[in-house]
């Protein structure tokens, strides 16, 4: 096919009808505008202009080139819940597929195996990772995870509370989701402080009574600390019948401690710290929970079965949590999952294997040592700040101003974290290792 | 098809069953309700100690096509709840009127029992 279809106007090459046959159809129906067969109330209605200038697909491409040649080619040492490693172009190969490459939700699994399959092996690795009996098909990323578990403690809890507690170095951007889910349920987040990088557990306790429903600790933590009380805490949470919800990513849980041994009933995350890189702001919102929460897990759960002719299968299940089938009792507002990026997550996972999770885990904590020790030896520079083991990332103490110090090293083509008036925190991965020298020498010119 | 409707229970229009013969009164639900619900895969019922009001929710009845919100065809307090159902959710199906029973309810003075429908106008309302 061609040039213009000319068998009538639709406006734009996109539109599916014609303006005869979207006559035809309000004829039909007996409406003499489009309008008449929607019920918008005018104070929502928008009435004006979108202001977007018509370009050819050409123009439109040349016009995006030209602002994405504008960005600055940094090499990023950024961490604080964006985290970059590798992803083998395996990954890219497999999940471009067109059977997999689909914004189709596998509600009917007669036509979907391979994708629910691919899905069901996400859910069984983390369900490795975190020791916990249920992993569902995704969240949108670690705030939204972090917010359904308050909104499931709430649930699940068989006396009323109302208090959700944080520790301080809950990022913003997850705290401010965590409050705009939590608000209408009628919960509030406070804040627990922490010690040297670690929860204070004796402000937890403190903090901590019978109306809480919720107690959130990270492994490892925003600041990139490895939490060294996870036993205590689940006990503080045990005691008062609070749920403890840990924070985490597969890579970490590989080799940090095993979340379903220390009392955590809940771990979220980013699950896609594999599968996908930083940019864009994607992420995979990593939910686990105990085996008997199961009917009170919010999104998606594949679940594996029998056909009749006792075949493995692979389907949606207990979707009666779901919001299209219930709207008003449903568990959970979301409906929908990253279902492609679980299945990039999931291939990165398998091919890297076990033993392969566990060495880039190792590595993790074997680069940020490395680079913390020789930032130590720059002058002006403390490194790390926290006296515990790190993950990825740790923070450093700068003399000079934290902002100076990170505007010097962008003058540099460095991107770093000032995350206080003298701190800042650096993270390093597999993806950006390659660059720790010229990182130090940086660091060297402008602390 | 015609299905069963015994005449010794009494039934609310959303098709709960109640039997008043012993002390305690047994709640389920019909034989038309299973019936239109398709397989039965999952029978959320209260705690022993809860109250019950006519009409109100006690509980979620789910098959493999649909959920039903279940209600309470008397006023009274749960006595006992049909453990069986936690493993054996089908026995709503199998057997509706007897090994299905959901609960057991001690009646309230004002139990409500004379406003429920007798066989005769349940089966009329499922004709």
């Amino acid at each position: 096919m061609s040039g213009r279809h000319e068998s009538g106007d639709r406006g734009s090459p996109y539109a599916p009808h014609t303006a005869e046959e979207t006559a035809a159809m309000l004829d039909a129906v007996g409406a003499d505008d489009v309008s008449e067969l929607f019920d918008i109330p005018d104070e929502v209605a928008f009435d004006g202009e979108f202001g977007i200038e018509e370009r050819t697909e050409r123009e439109a491409e040349r016009h995006v080139r030209g602002l994405l040649s504008r960005n600055d080619d940094l090499t990023e040492f950024l961490g604080r819940g964006h985290y970059d490693h590798y992803v083998p172009s395996l990954v890219d190969h497999l999940s471009l597929r067109s059977e997999f490459l689909t914004s189709y939700t596998q509600y009917q699994p007669e036509i979907t195996q391979g994708f629910l399959q691919a899905l069901f092996e996400y859910q069984s690795m983390l369900v490795e990772l975190t020791g916990l009996g249920i992993v569902n098909a995704s969240m949108y990323d670690h705030a939204t995870a972090l917010a359904e578990a308050a909104l499931l403690a709430a649930r699940v809890r068989s006396t009323d509370g109302d208090r959700v507690l944080v520790p301080d170095y809950l990022l913003a951007s997850r705290r401010d989701v965590l409050e705009n889910y939590t608000d209408g349920a009628g919960l509030t987040v406070e804040t627990f402080a922490t010690d040297d990088g670690n929860v204070d557990t004796d402000a937890l306790a403190e903090a901590i009574d019978d109306d809480a429903v919720m107690v959130y600790a990270e492994n490892p933590t925003t600041r990139g600390t490895v939490e060294e009380n996870l036993t205590e805490i689940g006990d503080l949470a045990d005691d008062h019948d609070a749920l403890f919800c840990l924070g985490s990513d597969p890579v970490a849980l590989s080799i940090l401690q095993e979340p379903a041994a220390v009392g955590a009933d809940v771990v979220v995350g980013d699950a896609a710290t594999l599968g996908l890189p930083t940019a864009y702001g994607m992420g995979l919102g990593l939910f686990a929970c105990r085996g008997d929460f199961v009917r009170q897990v919010p999104g998606r759960l594949v679940g594996a079965s029998e056909d009749a002719a006792d075949n493995r299968t692979y389907t949606l299940t207990l979707q009666t949590r779901e919001q299209h089938i219930r709207k008003e009792r449903a568990t959970s507002n979301i409906c929908t999952n990253q279902a492609w990026v679980a299945l990039r997550t999931a291939i990165h996972a398998a091919y890297l294997g076990p033993d392969g999770l566990v060495d880039l885990a190792n590595d993790c904590v074997r680069l940020a040592d490395d680079l913390a020790d020789r930032l130590d030896d720059v002058t002006g520079l403390q490194a790390p700040v926290h006296d515990r083991h790190h993950f990825r990332e740790f923070v450093a103490h700068t003399d000079q101003p934290a902002k100076a110090v990170t505007e010097d090293l962008e003058a540099e083509e460095f991107a770093v974290h000032a995350v206080g008036e003298h701190e800042v925190q650096v993270c390093i991965t597999d993806s950006n290792q390659h660059a720790a020298d010229q990182l130090v020498a940086a660091f060297e010119e402008v602390a | 098809m015609s299905f069963e409707v015994p005449d010794d229970r009494k039934y609310l229009e959303s098709h709960e069953w109640v039997d008043d013969a012993a002390d305690t009164a047994r709640i389920g639900i019909s034989d038309f309700a299973q019936d239109e619900l398709g397989d039965v895969v999952f029978v959320e019922l209260p705690d022993e100690g809860d109250d019950l009001a006519q009409n109100d929710e006690f509980g979620v009845v789910e098959s493999i096509k649909a959920v039903s919100d279940l209600y309470s065809p008397v006023n009274g307090t749960v006595t006992a709840v049909n453990d069986a159902l936690a493993d054996q959710p089908e026995l709503v199906n199998e057997d509706p009127f007897g090994e299905g029973w959901m609960l057991e309810v001690e009646l309230a003075d004002d139990s409500g029992l004379d406003d429920l429908l007798s066989a005769d106008e349940y089966r009329e309302q499922i004709e």
